[in-house]
């Protein structure tokens, strides 16, 4: 039987937020950046690469084997059509999976996660237990991927602690 | 109560700040102190429909703009303050 929760930190990835700059079509940074970008809520996948999309022209891009000079990197790709600022230092991102994870984080998120509204590649910035989170779901397992600032991880993984343990047996069977 | 962001839909009301009336229009530059004075402190307060901003501060991090019925709290509308983007 599979692992009711599973819940460990991304190790690393590279993060940064993208915004286009005026008058520049999505198109032109799907080119650069390689993958299409989502111009609603949502997450795009490319290889190790993953895009959320945080507002209008405004994406947080995150790459799970780029070195420390990632939003450098991407800021000369994306010269003259997006700004990008490093998050790397800010955001704390946690996988979290299992037939229990959606039971849990519905316990601190005001968001449907039910399959009918929220799957693979659905994506929202929102709070979880009070702490602000960005979170896409990845696959079916579901896995999802929560970001919170670094400051408040630590607050994070305890109230995914205490709730795992309030979670009954129906919870379990996701 | 729910307020509806243009991008990120139907939220619950704890996510954003309300800032208040989005009638009050700036007055131009060397308009008087009396212009001024109206447009930071007068206020029509209607019993009824009335356009305010709202900040998503959990969540797209934008400032929008909804209609709400200060009766009965119906929340409608829900648009960007200014022009498309
Ligand atoms: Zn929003």
């Amino acid at each position: 039987m599979a692992e009711p929760l599973i819940l460990h930190p991304v190790d690393r990835p590279g993060i940064a937020t993208v915004m286009a700059r005026k008058g520049v079509a999505p198109g032109t940074l799907n080119a650069a950046l390689g993958l299409s970008l989502p111009d609603g809520p949502g997450a795009a996948f490319a290889g190790s690469r993953t895009a959320i999309a945080t507002g209008p022209g405004t994406w947080l891009v995150l790459d799970d084997h780029a070195g420390a000079d990632f939003a450098g990197r991407l800021a000369e790709t994306l010269a003259g059509i997006a700004a990008v600022s490093d998050q790397s230092g800010s955001y704390l991102v946690h996988a979290l999976s299992g037939p229990a994870a959606r039971a849990l984080l519905q316990r601190g998120l005001a968001i449907d996660l039910h399959p009918d509204a929220f799957g693979p590649g659905s994506a929202a910035i929102s709070q979880i237990a009070h702490i602000g989170a960005v979170l896409w779901q990845v696959d079916d397992a579901p896995t999802y991927r929560i970001a919170v600032w670094r400051s408040y991880a630590e607050s994070f993984r305890h109230w995914v602690e205490v709730t795992a343990v309030s979670l009954d047996e129906a919870d379990q069977g996701g | 109560m729910r307020i509806p962001c243009p991008f990120c839909g139907s939220r619950d009301s704890r996510e954003f700040v309300h800032r208040g009336d989005a009638g009050p229009a700036r007055p131009a530059d060397g308009a008087d102190a009396e212009a001024m004075f109206d447009y930071v402190y007068q206020r029509a307060n209607p019993a009824g429909l009335i356009r305010e901003h709202w900040y998503h501060a959990q969540g797209c991090r934008n400032w929008i703009v909804v209609e709400r019925d200060t009766r009965s709290h119906a929340v409608s509308g829900g648009a960007w303050p200014g022009p498309a983007r």
